[in-house]
């Protein structure tokens, strides 16, 4: 295996010695990322409900309208984080687990795990593993509700990167699981949630 | 949206020295007798170097740069000086500020070609950026469609002819569809592809005509050979003329020729 | 129409549909990606120049960022190897596979794994390896190719993908998408939850942190990583940036460019193993570095295509891709990014998709739409020109010999000769007119009228 490793390294030396001159590192400013805002917002929590709508989320403040969107959606059976499960339990007719079990994998229609934050100018909810009790309860149920705390809730891509930490695996969701492989045709739920939802706790 | 290839500070005076092009020389003088009228008209001296031939791009695109080079040697020595170099077609200029640059790469005489590359203008880039005149007093009533041909891309031409274009009494400069595609013309191509070539063609006389234009426009006489061909061919009626015809003709219109 | 250019002839022959699935779907790609970096950015010009010169920065210090990469992972847990070539590539797959005693692998996208034919060589090995993007699934059970890097199967409609669906038993036949989708989600899942290993690509690695970044949408890689207890990342020594906060960069054009996206849907962003403390997630990572001649393009004149983010941009709004389609590249990676890229990685097969680069009338277009601004027809003449030197048949077929014009044009005398013979020439065989596109055109073209001399005697002789 080493001998690849030299391999490689010496290939890219040869390459790499005959040019005159390198190329430097571009400085460059966060603004210049930073998508134009689609309208004025009083908030970040406003922008962020505003985002995740044009990502095709869904946005959500209230425990009495999650309870509703879940029974409109024949979704009564799920899996939540045992962290959360106190807050959610007033959710009416709802029953969930909190420890997931793979042969249910079919049986969750719903999974609610933590966000580690939401970037309000792309309404991208991030995920990662030190907050996610349930990697497969954030991903295998139909629907998914990410709770995001307000006040994690950052404006920029740039900021949610500044808090990446030393995190194994970050996920950036923005909107649901999709495809367009068939004929150019827009499909919501291929592999994970059909569909996102943010639910903010205020 | 297009990075630019243009270099910067090219000389904007008045005395200048006319490239013709090959295809104007030997197929559309008019488009070269419109050249120099409005030339003539905007108060410049015009030199025409008498051995100028071809700007080398043909054989540049076909991958014999050998040959390439050959010819664009013997331009470099026919427009010596250091005069703005104006050229009616955006293609052959960008071949001298950009292309011969790639030909001439490994070359010693790389800096004679860049320095060449560095007084050339397209025609209507020198009017609007070298000259400084965005308003044209000129009278056109037409519809008008322009194609902007590919080689515009990376220079500011597209925004000057919009400029000249808008500002001529009676011009109703239209948009068309896909702007950024391609007629099918690209030299060698055209015949190398031919069906790939006729295809494209296609697509660029329908976007080009969609609206019923009196005029068809364009900066760049290869591609109005190509899709001009095509529409003869297929015996369609719009009016074809050049962009320094179009400025010339509106000049005549409004009595200022 | 005769034609000697083996992606001209496919072009001719494409039926309507699949023509018509190609031009549509890629025509559809270009318009999204106008309008979301228009709406979203006032210079987005800017952006691709800085995105362009970051991978260029990191490629020209390529043994820095490798080396840093290295440690970085190493430092979170993960194993590296270094794959030279494409065997080397291949066995450490298997290597890992056996060392870890795995029978069964999910894969999600990876247009690397396409270039080593890994697939195949796995399941000779007696490995299952299921395709799990919905596109690439479909073209594992049709035993085809992709056509495009990011929406591979847009060569097919979905009466022939609802027929393979019902061959594979997977249903009643069934062409509506979302009934394909669903039926493959249930499918796909059971593999997931069956197989023991999970195997991505990667889209982009950050040497500060040893990340690899994971760009899709229909969330298949997530689930190789959640439901398998082993990763293995397989990537192209390209890919490196030098820091998190570059791959802001990135990910903000990726989308966009390709299919006109704010976001992919999921960017996943892995270093390493899953916490001790998550339940789902492999418990671990290997990261094999592949070159397969990715240092002969750094070496090359043509290093600039390294920069490359696979974002499909440059084909859909390539207008000879959009005629073509993807497969007539005979390679991996079809449109402008292919015909610069595939004759390069073919190393010693060079000449025989030497025609490659040909394919072009040198628009532009390609580089207009680049996220990280490659100057992809200064490339495509450069390998034309080598082409040349190389003598590749493929390349020169249909294009006319030039010398004898480059010597009438570098003669002044013959040059002017050859403009007054002219008025003749309306009346003889074109092949002698001074423009090479003039010849062999009268077949849907008619042909300008000779008028040499007139202007330069008209000048002469004006005031
Ligand atoms: S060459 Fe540029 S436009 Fe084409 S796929 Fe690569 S990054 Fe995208």
């Amino acid at each position: 295996m080493s001998s690849d490793r030299e391999k490689i390294f010496s290939a890219i030396r040869a390459a790499l010695d005959p040019l005159p001159k390198r190329t430097a590192k571009p400085e460059w400013k966060r603004e210049l990322i930073v998508c134009n805002p689609s309208g004025e917002f009083s908030s970040l929590k406003e922008q962020l409900a505003d985002k995740l709508v044009f990502a095709s989320s869904r946005y959500c403040d209230s425990f009495d309208q999650l309870a509703e969107t879940l029974k409109a959606e024949n979704s009564t059976f799920g899996y939540c984080d045992p962290e959360l499960a106190p807050l959610f339990e007033k959710l009416d007719g709802i029953t969930f687990e909190t420890e997931y079990d793979v042969a249910k994998v079919n049986e969750y229609t719903f999974g609610i795990t933590k966000a580690s934050a939401a970037i309000a100018e792309s309404g991208t909810i991030v995920l990662k593993d030190g907050d996610t009790s349930s990697r497969m309860g954030a991903l295998t149920p139909w629907i998914h509700i990410a709770a995001i705390k307000e006040s994690d809730i950052v404006a920029t891509i740039p900021e949610a990167i500044d808090r990446f930490g030393d995190d194994p695996s970050i996920v950036f969701c923005t909107g649901p699981s999709k495809t367009a492989d068939v004929e150019g045709i827009l499909i919501e739920g291929v592999h994970g949630p059909g569909i996102q939802i943010g639910f903010i706790l205020s | 949206m297009s990075l630019l290839h243009t270099p910067p500070n090219r000389p904007t005076g008045k005395s200048v020295q006319l490239m013709t092009t090959c295809l104007c020389d030997a197929f559309y003088s008019d488009v070269a007798k419109a050249t120099v009228e409005i030339l003539d008209f905007l108060g410049c001296e015009i030199e025409l170097p008498d051995g100028q031939t071809c700007c080398g791009q043909p054989a540049f695109n076909a991958g014999d740069w050998a040959n390439s080079r050959k010819v664009i040697r013997h331009a470099e020595k026919t427009f010596s000086g250091d005069k703005p170099i104006i050229v009616p077609s955006g293609s052959c200029a960008a071949m001298i500020f950009h292309g011969a640059l790639l030909a001439f790469e490994k070359e010693e005489d790389l800096p004679a070609i860049k320095a060449f590359g560095e007084r050339t203008w397209e025609l209507v880039d020198y009017i609007v950026y070298g000259l400084g005149i965005t308003q044209w007093p000129g009278k056109f009533d037409a519809k008008m469609t322009f194609h902007r041909s590919c080689h515009l891309r990376g220079s500011r031409s597209p925004e000057a002819v919009n400029a000249l274009l808008t500002s001529i009494e009676g011009v109703d400069l239209q948009p068309i569809d896909e702007v950024e595609q391609c007629c099918g013309f690209g030299g060698t191509f055209s015949v190398s592809f031919p069906n790939i070539s006729e295809k494209m063609g296609e697509l660029k006389i329908e976007n080009l005509t969609a609206c019923k234009p009196d005029v068809v426009a364009a900066g760049d006489m290869g591609c109005m050979m190509h899709f001009g061909g095509m529409m003869d061919k297929q015996g369609m009626p719009y009016k074809r003329m050049h962009i320094a015809q179009v400025l010339r003709d509106s000049l005549k219109n409004a009595g200022k020729l | 129409m005769k034609s000697k250019q083996k992606i001209d002839l496919v072009a001719r022959d494409l039926t309507n549909e699949v023509h018509e699935a190609n031009f549509i779907g890629a025509k559809m790609k270009s318009e999204r990606r106008y309008a979301a970096l228009g709406r979203d950015y006032a210079d987005p010009d800017k952006l691709r120049e800085t995105a362009g010169l970051v991978k260029q920065h990191t490629l020209e210090h390529l043994d820095k960022y490798l080396e840093q990469a290295e440690a970085s992972f190493e430092r979170n847990g993960a194993k590296v190897h270094f794959a030279f070539d494409e065997d080397t590539a291949k066995k450490t797959v298997l290597n890992i596979m056996n060392e870890h005693g795995c029978k069964s692998m999910v894969k999600s996208k990876s247009m690397l794994t396409e270039e080593l034919e890994l697939l195949h060589y796995l399941e000779d090995q007696g490995k299952e390896v299921i395709e799990t993007d919905l596109g690439e699934f479909i073209l594992q059970i049709d035993n085809d190719h992709p056509s495009h890097i990011v929406t591979p199967i847009v060569h097919k409609n979905r009466r022939g993908i609802a027929k393979s669906f019902e061959r594979e038993g997977l249903g009643d036949y069934n062409d509506d998408p979302e009934t394909i989708t669903r039926r493959a989600r249930a499918h796909l899942r059971q593999k997931y939850l069956d197989a023991d290993i999970g195997l991505t690509g990667a889209n982009f690695v950050s040497a500060e942190s040893g990340r690899i970044v994971l760009v899709t949408n229909e969330g298949n890689a997530r689930f190789c990583m959640a439901a398998n207890k082993v990763h293995i990342a397989i990537v192209g020594i390209e890919k490196i940036v030098p820091t998190d906060q570059d791959l802001g960069l990135f990910l903000n054009l990726i989308g966009r460019s390709g299919t006109g996206q704010q976001l992919t849907v999921y960017n996943q962003f892995i270093g390493g193993p899953k916490l001790k403390d998550q339940p789902n997630g492999p418990e671990h990572m290997h990261v094999i570095f592949v070159d397969n001649r990715r240092t002969e393009v750094l070496a090359s004149d043509c290093r600039e295509i390294l920069r490359c983010i696979r974002c499909g941009a440059c084909l859909n709004v390539c207008p000879i891709y959009r005629q073509s389609g993807g497969h007539a590249y005979r390679s991996v990676y079809p449109g402008p990014v292919g015909a610069v890229l595939s004759p390069l990685l073919a190393g010693n097969r060079f000449p025989e998709l030497a025609d490659l680069p040909k394919a072009s009338s040198l628009c532009g277009a390609c580089n207009e739409v680049c996220p990280v601004n490659i100057p992809i027809p200064d490339l495509l003449l450069r390998l034309r020109d080598k082409a040349k030197r190389e003598g590749a048949k493929e390349a020169m077929k249909g294009t006319p010999n030039l010398a004898m014009w480059a010597t009438m044009c570098s003669q002044p005398t013959m040059w002017k000769a050859a403009l007054t013979m002219g008025h003749t020439m309306n009346h003889i065989p074109t092949q002698l007119i001074p423009h090479p596109s003039a010849m062999s055109w009268q077949g849907t073209r008619k042909l300008p009228k000779f008028e040499g001399g007139e202007f330069r005697k008209w000048f002469k002789n004006r005031k």
